[in-house]
């Protein structure tokens, strides 16, 4: 069990290893709180747009770093991403807003212009570090699927914050953002401010996905931000527990895909997303069952 | 309630409302497009109302104008003497939306839904008044719902789902019920029981029942008094009187409001005196007196 070795091992190990695993149990906790609404409002491509954005932020962050002087690593990196993707969030927010708006069109030319962006000014940047013997900017693939070793304990107590922070203001404004969430034609007519629960969803789900970056990378963190959800509403119609069902897909899908990583030496993003699929797969298999069942006890009936 | 006396402050009070939206829409000619113009009326208190009007007739600007959605370009609204936007503070009007709106996968039980009605607004360690909790109850016994409380709005019939809705809207305490197209796939018996529901709701909470639809079964059976709407307001008759005649005159008027100008002045049917419009002009008492039984 390298795992257990890892966590409990010399202190070296365990400094190198607790950090990513409470990030991804934090992460896993955010992600699949607001799984549940993402996946009912049929947000999932928008958050695939956010976090694609998160790419191009980062290539920003790193051009404007080198200009300014300053090697982008850490909180100045992270300041400029988290702003580019809420940026990102209200800017599809603001598009789709439009009668006739075409959602899908708005994000699919976000997306693919900030993956552009990013890859050109993050290959760019490494380039120029390299020739001035700099230490390198985070390869494009770690962007992309994650790294354990990106994750340090600034990362956790970051993650700890932005998971505080937004579980609260998704706590404190739960009623109107149900009400939006289940009927957005008429909560309006009830006082509810539809429109800004809307920029307010897509504002957390940025900050969701910036957290969520350095340990799953940019592709995968929208499969933390709909397996969860999609798994619990195949296994109830009752709006607690499913709640608690994402929440325990989420976080057990992490810590399983963490181990596996660890147990395999795969990286930990792609891991953690088999694991989540595994747990889809097995709640749908379950409802089907369950809806066979179902429908052969109304029969003779 | 629906004796209420003439001088009693009107529970919808339209005043010379107009609304153009300033966006061309695709297809138009850039210009501003008027969507109501000079809509005079007034809804007396427990009075049972239907809006006719055919699609893009601008029921839906006028929903939205009355709820304190959009602004109030021209002219004004009061409801019971509020502004929209107090009324919606003070929650005098219960919306009850079409069915089809309502993200029916949802995993929200019937309580919860109707409880979104007076909740919907708070936020953070606010709790719901014991007013309020009580009049979520009654409301669901009143519509016949009490014992589906704990049942997921997925597994509802469409009667049973309207059902929820009207007791959401009910929740709020509303002494106005606005209901948008409320018999879209209903047959015509369930359109007949919906306009006895809604006549017992009336009786029983002196509520006033404002029908929006396109629909001339829907309008007739559960309306006292009916305005036709094409942009402006066209007619104003007793359901008795939506005779082949008058109908050929409301399509005759949308028609003419597509293509040409046309001005017919909207007054409220009981001090209507233009001689024109005498030949569907319906004693509108006659009309309640029929409705409350």
């Amino acid at each position: 069990m390298k795992t257990l070795e890892y966590l409990f091992g010399s202190p070296e190990l365990r400094e190198t290893f607790w950090p990513p695993v409470m990030v991804g149990l934090l992460v896993g906790a955010l992600c699949s709180a607001l799984s549940v609404p993402v996946v009912l409002k049929r947000m999932a491509f928008v958050g695939q747009g956010v976090s694609h954005a998160a790419f191009g932020g980062v290539g920003v962050a790193l051009a404007l770093g080198m200009v300014a002087g300053w090697a982008a690593q850490g909180t100045g990196l992270l300041a400029v991403v988290t702003l580019f993707c809420v940026a990102a969030a209200l800017g599809i927010a603001w598009l789709s807003d439009r009668p006739g708006a075409r959602t899908d069109t708005a994000i699919g030319i976000v997306l693919a212009a900030s993956m552009a962006v990013g890859f050109l000014l993050i290959r760019a940047v490494a380039g120029r570090m390299r020739e001035a013997g700099l230490p390198p900017p985070p390869g494009v693939e770690s962007i992309l699927f994650g790294s354990v070793l990106n994750v340090g304990p600034a990362d956790a107590v970051l993650a700890a914050v932005v998971a505080t922070g937004v579980l609260a203001v998704v706590w404190w404004y739960r009623r109107p953002m149900l009400f939006w969430a289940f009927d957005e034609g008429a909560s309006a007519a009830f006082g509810v401010p539809s429109r800004a629960m809307r920029s307010l969803l897509l504002i957390v789900l940025a900050l969701a996905i910036v957290v969520t970056m350095r340990l799953a990378g940019v592709v995968l963190a929208t499969a933390l931000l709909v397996l969860p959800g999609a798994a619990a509403l195949e296994l109830s119609d009752r709006l607690r527990p499913v709640y608690a069902i994402a929440l325990a897909v989420g976080v057990l899908g992490v810590a399983l895909g963490l181990v596996l990583s660890f147990e395999m030496n795969w990286q930990p993003g792609p891991s953690i997303v088999l694991a989540l699929t595994a747990m889809f797969a097995a709640a749908r298999v379950c409802s089907t069952i369950r809806a066979r069942r179902t429908a052969a006890q109304e029969r003779p009936a | 309630m629906p004796d209420a006396p003439a001088n009693a402050v009107p529970a919808i009070d339209y005043v010379g409302v107009g609304f153009a939206y300033p966006r061309p829409v695709a297809g138009g000619d850039g210009a501003a497009v008027e969507a109501l113009r000079d809509i005079t009326l007034r809804v007396e208190p427990g009075e049972r109302l239907g809006i006719l009007g055919p699609n893009g007739a601008g029921k839906t600007t006028l929903m939205r104008i009355t709820l304190g959605l959009l602004p109030c370009q021209r002219g004004a609204v009061r409801i019971f003497g509020r502004t929209p936007e107090q009324a919606r503070r003070e929650r005098l009007i219960g919306y009850v939306p079409q069915r089809s709106d309502a993200e029916l996968a949802f995993p929200i039980s019937v309580r919860q839904t109707v409880e979104l009605g007076p909740a919907g607004r708070l936020t953070g360690f606010a709790r719901l008044s014991i007013d309020d909790r009580r009049r979520v109850e009654d409301s669901m016994s009143l519509l016949g719902i009490a014992d589906l409380a704990e049942r997921p709005v997925g597994k509802l019939s469409g009667g049973q789902l309207q059902r929820t809705l009207i007791a959401r809207a009910l929740a709020v305490g509303a002494r106005v019920l606005l209901l948008d197209e409320p018999t879209v796939g209903i047959d015509v018996t369930g359109q007949r029981r919906f306009a006895d529901l809604l006549t017992s709701l009336r009786d029983r909470l002196g509520v006033t029942i404002v029908v929006v639809s396109h629909d001339l079964r829907t309008i007739a059976a559960a309306s006292d008094r009916v305005a036709c709407l094409s942009r402006t307001l066209h007619s104003h008759v007793a359901p008795e009187g939506l005779t082949p005649a008058v109908l050929a005159e409301v399509f005759r008027h949308d028609v003419e409001g597509v293509f040409g100008e046309v001005h017919v002045d909207a007054h409220p049917a009981a001090d209507c005196d233009d001689p024109a419009h005498h030949h569907h002009h319906h004693n509108h008492d006659h009309a309640k007196g029929g409705g409350g039984a």
